[in-house]
């Protein structure tokens, strides 16, 4: 099933490398990924969508707010809202 | 003040006592600056205050800082150079994120200008260490440097531990910098989770459904992890079955969460556990799983574990773990040690008292027909019997570190664990090598202890140029190895499931002798033991030395680890060996190919 969640980010070197990471290391394929500024410079949005079933994906997006840059992580379409 | 010195003080305000460390170009003003530190600092006796202990290999000094948080309790601190010096950190940095020990790791890494340009001892630390840490950081602007480090340590301890890596360019480094003394970094995401985490209560609806439960059951059993001495929750514990009279079979991580030696202790379960602990996890009608996870070692197949278990409950500082491998029926994301206290009192303020008396007895029953047992009319030297005679001296009193194999497995099986931090081995990733310098971080933390390294003729190659480590710095560490010239456990799994074809695990070892090499290392007590009947007194007289000391022991090459869980199989499946009784004649192992490991 596809799924798009919605990802507020600290701008840290690296902060990307980590996000796009942890789907990549545990077993995610990423179809989507963009990433806009926000009104708060020291913040973006990526917005992401994968294909994945409903416990694979409360299983990442646990696994996404364990990432320290994380601020919040979304999934407006179920409203698994973090 | 420089940024050096910047982070030699907030080390200092964070209490470090020792750090484990190999110099280098990117990281020599930081070097410089713990030299002056110390030199300034010196104590009444001439002693350093933070130490910077010296080690063959980065590898080492991140192992030595993980025995020494795993033994502690407190942050592990290394500091490397650039380049192969943080890539030779990797492999400590990622076995402590699987097994959850707090490190601080700081890197040298070339100037700002210089990144990216391929510059000498150059690599991509924040993105290799992203991969595998808690969190890295890199810093890029020096006016962050104070809050980065002190955040870095509030990272490792807090929640559930790990390793966080600070990656400091040389001219961050060298940037002109004042002291505050105070501040970390906002980090709002993270820490508005942490406080939601640390916050979190059992409410009384929480502890009526779990009790329900409980109350109902006739097989209650705890499964108890390595969050429960993370968490620092032992005595917790022990109150909990005190009061409700639950036996514990704990994970490779959790021994010492419960005193072994305990009648409702059931040591070990999983892959290579009791035969005793594995038949309970079978019989079991509940499981109160306490800051475990299901991992494959345990759960090799999550559908068949604890087959009989109407109600799983679970309890996890970390959010992601609940339900990851085995849906729960009851769960509680919060500090293990707040929630036993909670549950205990709940418990007995209404004088909840399960009726266990059938399953004590049963538990005692399978503990006498299934007892840990080996050929012990054998003319060759028998592993466990080693350990046995250790143990007879150690009384679940030494700390004992291993490295990966089948000399962890004997050793996890057959010494008595009575207290938490009293056992370092690398339980998730398996990192062979571990041993040596993990006991050598371990003496650091506890000078007075007796500091034992069970190790294996592969495993202590890895690192073996920590055996002069050991000498330069004087510690009384104890170094066995049980030498079965060759890859042991791998030649148990060709034996089981390759037909027997040792590939690459009988090619070596047969010229090493290891005695001459720790006397060369400067031992002054290093001995080989090859006699049965020379056991107890050699042990004895090994354990006594005053000072480092070196015992290669040649066991009898064919021994095995059992019981056996193989991989994709269920524990009513185990295979018991030759002396352990099993309950039911297994099946023989399908020699067929598997895709698990």
């Amino acid at each position: 099933m596809n799924h798009t969640l919605s990802i507020l980010l600290q701008n840290e070197a690296g902060a990307l490398v980590r996000v796009a990471g942890l789907f990549a290391a545990r077993g995610y394929n990423i179809d989507t990924l963009t990433v806009a500024a926000t009104h708060d410079p020291a913040v973006s949005r990526l917005t992401l969508s994968l294909q994945c079933d409903d416990d694979a994906l409360g299983q990442i997006l646990q696994q996404t707010r364990k990432l320290v840059d994380v601020l919040q992580v979304a999934h407006p379409a179920n409203a698994l809202a973090a | 003040m420089s940024g050096a010195e910047v982070i030699v003080q907030v080390i200092a305000h964070e209490g470090v006592e020792v750090m484990f460390g190999y110099s280098g170009g990117a990281i020599l003003p930081v070097y410089d600056a713990v030299f002056r530190y110390n030199a300034e600092h010196a104590r009444a006796d001439g002693s350093e205050p933070i130490p910077l202990v010296v080690p063959a290999n980065e590898q080492g000094a991140g192992f030595m800082a993980a025995g020494y948080a795993r033994a502690s309790g407190k942050v592990g601190v290394a500091i490397v150079t650039s380049g192969p010096g943080a890539t030779n950190m990797v492999t400590p940095v990622r076995d402590s994120m699987a097994d959850s020990i707090p490190l601080v790791v700081i890197c040298g890494q070339v100037g700002t200008a210089a990144i990216g340009s391929d510059a000498f001892q150059e690599a991509p630390i924040s993105n290799i260490m992203g991969a595998c840490a808690k969190h890295v950081f890199l810093v890029t602007d020096a006016t962050q440097l104070e809050a980065t480090v002190r955040t870095a340590f509030t990272l490792a301890r807090s929640g559930r531990p790990g390793p966080v890596v600070v990656d400091v360019p040389k001219d961050v480094q060298n940037a002109a910098l004042s002291f505050r003394g105070a501040g970390e970094l906002a980090l709002n995401g993270y820490r508005a989770r942490l406080r939601a985490v640390e916050q979190a209560t059992l409410s009384d609806a929480d502890c009526v459904a779990l009790f329900a439960a409980l109350m109902q059951a006739e097989r209650p059993l705890i499964y108890a992890g390595g969050g429960v001495i993370a968490a620092d929750a032992a005595q917790a514990l022990r109150a909990f079955v005190d009061a409700f009279g639950l036996p514990v079979t704990t994970t490779l991580m959790g021994l010492g969460g419960f005193d072994s030696t305990d009648p409702l202790a059931l040591h070990l379960l999983g892959m290579h556990g009791t035969a005793y602990a594995n038949y309970a996890v079978e019989d079991c009608d509940f499981v109160l799983a306490l800051g475990a996870r299901f991992d494959d070692r345990v759960a090799g197949v999550p559908g068949k574990f604890a087959p009989r278990a109407k109600f799983i409950a679970q309890v996890d500082i970390d959010p992601a773990e609940i339900g990851k491998v085995k849906s729960v029926d009851w769960h509680h994301v919060g500090p293990l040690k707040r929630a036993l206290e909670r549950l205990t009192a709940y418990g007995r303020a209404h004088e909840l008292r399960p009726q266990l008396g059938a399953w004590h007895a049963h538990v005692a029953e399978l503990k006498r027909v299934h007892a840990m047992n080996y050929d012990r009319a054998s003319a060759l030297i028998q592993p466990y019997a080693v350990i046995e005679a250790i143990n007879r001296h150690a009384q679940g009193r030494a700390i004992v570190s291993t490295g990966v194999g089948q000399h962890q497995m004997w050793a996890a099986q057959y010494f008595d664990f009575r207290a938490p931090r009293h056992w370092l081995t690398s339980g998730s990733m398996g990192t062979m090598g571990f041993g040596l310098p993990a006991a050598i971080g371990a003496q650091f933390a506890q000078r007075d202890k007796l500091v034992i390294d069970i190790d294996g003729d592969a495993s202590i190659r890895m690192n073996i140029g920590e055996l002069e480590t050991v000498t330069t710095y004087g510690l009384p560490l104890k170094i066995v190895v049980l030498n079965n010239v060759g890859d042991g456990m791998v030649r148990q799994w060709q034996k089981l499931y390759f037909k027997g074809r040792f590939a690459a695990s009988d090619k070596s070892l047969h010229k090493k002798d290891f005695v001459l090499a720790a006397r060369a290392d400067g031992f002054d007590w290093a001995r080989r033991l090859e006699r049965n009947d020379a056991l107890e007194s050699t042990i004895a007289d090994f354990l006594a030395f005053d000072g480092p000391a070196f015992l290669e022991v040649m066991i009898d090459p064919d021994a095995g680890v059992y019981p056996m869980v193989g991989p994709g199989a269920s524990y009513a499946q185990m295979i018991t060996g030759d002396f352990i009784a099993s309950r039911a004649m297994p099946v023989a192992p399908e020699a067929t190919t598997t895709h698990m490991f």
